[in-house]
């Protein structure tokens, strides 16, 4: 039984629409203009005018950035701290979470209260500052991926999806004698896969996104990720000269010295952020079904 | 009298007794936590401890708690410095700009959206607003500093065709924008995040609430605000108790970005916030227990609103801490 559309249900809608598609608009635009002087020659992007896609194409651009050693090592670097780091931190909150699931877990009430303070109330940053130096993780790779290793937000979300599986699944395998970890591992980690995906999504975003504990923490170049390169190419404008200047060597010949290698540090940012970004365009919206489920369920908590 | 008394303690002893034996015939599922909270303590519970420096004179070197104690002096510092003030201000403002906008905006646009009935094209927007959440603030700067750019940035391009500037803004270069560069960036990247807790409570309202109101004549503006928007109210509400209880939470990540991790000192006067004058002052200047009582204040005067605002929530019978 639907009501028909009267003139202002039209108008309304069309208005609405148009609006819907002008935020469209303004969040996509950066990231298509973006991409589409990545892919433009540089030289052609100092006459102006690159809109929505590039008009002399080409992957020069990635290719200068990709045959340089320090963009090359920084992506490595974020790989593998991602890597490393989502897996490891998803073992650790699930485990707690999967605990903190049982009525019967002895000593569940201080656990509790342990786990609740610290959302609320935090050291600050200088002190966590000298923890870190203190427990020796200063220009150590474990820095990304150890004091992570335990979410406490992500934590009540899982716990929260493992305490609605039904307690029959459990209590049959533990019957046959099986023990919590095998229970967590072969039952209950199986079943979970919606929660299990979007806190995944969640830490790894998170781990590649990173800059501010290597800003801190490290100091060695090698040990950068691709987030701190990014950012001293927007930050130190002496970074991206260098940059762009060692990685076009030769081809910057004598007629574009000054406007040349103003280019191709515009261009040569935006081939960076894009290969920084990439990975997670590609991923999320796989994810998108799983993350708004998993934020519904911790929403209903609280 | 006696005996009655030995039983008690018997029982009680019985009590602890259980505890520890549970515990050990539980082993498997402790081991699962240990770990954990282990890991909590450390990283959470020991920076704790530390702000113990905030009250004394820390120096390098010194052995965490074992300086020499100064009581509140930091504080007094800290309220007679004329730069806190100015950091102070500016917290305040932005955050208070942006719950006044950032806010409200995200909940019209859920409702907004709830509007479309088109499947596939309410899907697809939704999509594409989630987008710039996922990228970080080092990314976002750099989109939109290209964005905003003097030279041929898409911003003053097209206010420069469409006749409204001769010259081009400088949009990141002067502090009286900055304020306004924070709350709009904030909302283009956090808009779609921001409403998805919303759409998913309008997705759960009862369709015949709608069909009811329909046969009572309820036009469509008046669905919206007596259906869509008081069935979401208690959602709303929650979420504005932890909106007030991070007041002074700025976003760290937003300012060091957009002011080249406070490098553009034309910027200062109106973008330094608590976190950000936390870092410099602490960490660059090594003024680490003035900058430790700094972050005191901060992490104090958070959990008082929030408790404050959840009273106040509370009153109205919406309680959620």
């Amino acid at each position: 039984m639907k009501r028909r559309k009267t003139f202002g249900d039209r108008l309304f809608d069309t208005i609405n629409i148009l609006i819907m598609l002008i935020i469209v608009l303004a969040t996509l635009y950066p990231f298509i203009n973006s991409a589409a002087i990545s892919l433009n020659d540089a030289n052609d992007t100092t006459k102006g005018g690159i809109t929505f896609y590039p008009r002399v194409f080409t992957l020069r651009n990635y290719e200068l950035i990709f045959t340089n050693p320090k963009v090359y090592n920084a992506y490595l670097i974020t790989i593998a701290r991602t890597v490393i780091g989502t897996i490891s931190a998803l073992l650790f909150t699930s485990m707690l979470a999967f605990g903190m699931a049982h009525r019967n877990l002895k000593g569940r009430r201080f656990y509790t209260i342990l786990c609740i303070i610290p959302m609320y109330f935090g050291g600050g940053l200088i002190p966590y500052y000298f923890l870190i130096k203190g427990l020796g993780m200063m220009n150590s790779f474990w820095v990304y991926i150890i004091p992570s290793l335990v979410g406490i937000w992500n934590m009540i979300l899982m716990r929260t999806y493992f305490m609605g599986i039904p307690s029959s699944l459990e209590e049959s395998a533990r019957i046959d004698g099986a023990n919590y970890f095998t229970v967590f591992f072969r039952i209950i980690f199986p079943v979970s896969m919606p929660i299990v995906a979007t806190i995944a999504l969640f830490i790894g975003v998170g781990q590649w996104n990173a800059w501010f504990d290597a800003s801190m923490f490290i100091t060695k170049q090698e040990l950068k990720p691709m987030q701190t390169v990014l950012l001293s190419i927007i930050s130190e404008a002496k970074f991206a000269q260098q940059l762009a200047q060692t990685t076009a060597g030769a081809a910057a010949d004598a007629s574009n010295i000054g406007k040349g290698v103003q280019v191709n540090v515009r261009s040569i940012t935006m081939a960076t952020m894009i290969v920084t970004i990439l990975p997670i365009i590609m991923v999320y919206p796989f994810l998108q079904r799983y993350f708004v489920k998993g934020i519904m369920i911790g929403s209903l908590k609280g | 009298m006696s005996k009655q008394i030995a039983l008690q303690k018997s029982g009680s002893l019985r009590k602890k007794d259980g505890f520890i034996k549970g515990f050990i015939k539980q082993i498997d599922l402790q081991l699962l936590v240990i770990p954990s909270i282990i890991h909590i303590i450390i990283f959470s519970y020991i920076p704790m401890y530390g702000i113990i420096m905030a009250f004394q004179e820390f120096q390098l070197g010194d052995f965490p708690g074992m300086s020499r104690w100064v009581g509140f002096l930091h504080f007094n510092r800290l309220f007679s410095d004329p730069n806190f003030t100015t950091v102070l201000r500016n917290t305040v403002v932005i955050s208070l700009l942006k719950m006044l906008i950032n806010f409200p905006v995200p909940i019209i646009f859920a409702v907004m959206l709830n509007e479309i009935t088109h499947k596939n094209l309410k899907r697809g927007i939704q999509t594409i607003s989630y987008l710039p959440h996922f990228i970080s603030w080092v990314v976002g700067a750099t989109l939109l500093f290209d964005f905003f750019s003097v030279d041929n940035g898409a911003v003053n391009s097209a206010l420069q065709a469409l006749g409204l500037i001769e010259r081009p803004i400088h949009f990141f270069g002067k502090g009286e924008y900055f304020w306004w560069m924070a709350v709009g960036t904030d909302l283009w990247k956090e808009l779609g995040w921001n409403s998805i807790i919303f759409i998913a409570s309008i997705t759960s309202i009862d369709y015949e609430l709608y069909e009811a109101a329909e046969i009572d004549g309820a036009g469509r503006f008046a669905k919206m605000w007596y259906i869509t928007i008081a069935s979401i109210m208690p959602t709303i509400i929650l979420l504005l108790i932890f909106t007030i209880g991070n007041l002074l939470n700025t976003n760290f990540d937003q300012i060091m970005m957009l002011t080249n991790q406070m490098g553009n000192a034309r910027l200062r006067d109106f973008a330094d916030v608590i976190d950000t004058y936390v870092y410099r002052v602490g960490l660059r200047e090594a003024r680490y227990s003035y900058a430790a009582a700094a972050g005191l204040f901060k992490s104090v005067v958070n959990i008082l609103l929030l408790l404050g605002a959840n009273k106040l929530a509370s009153k109205t019978g919406n309680e959620v801490i």
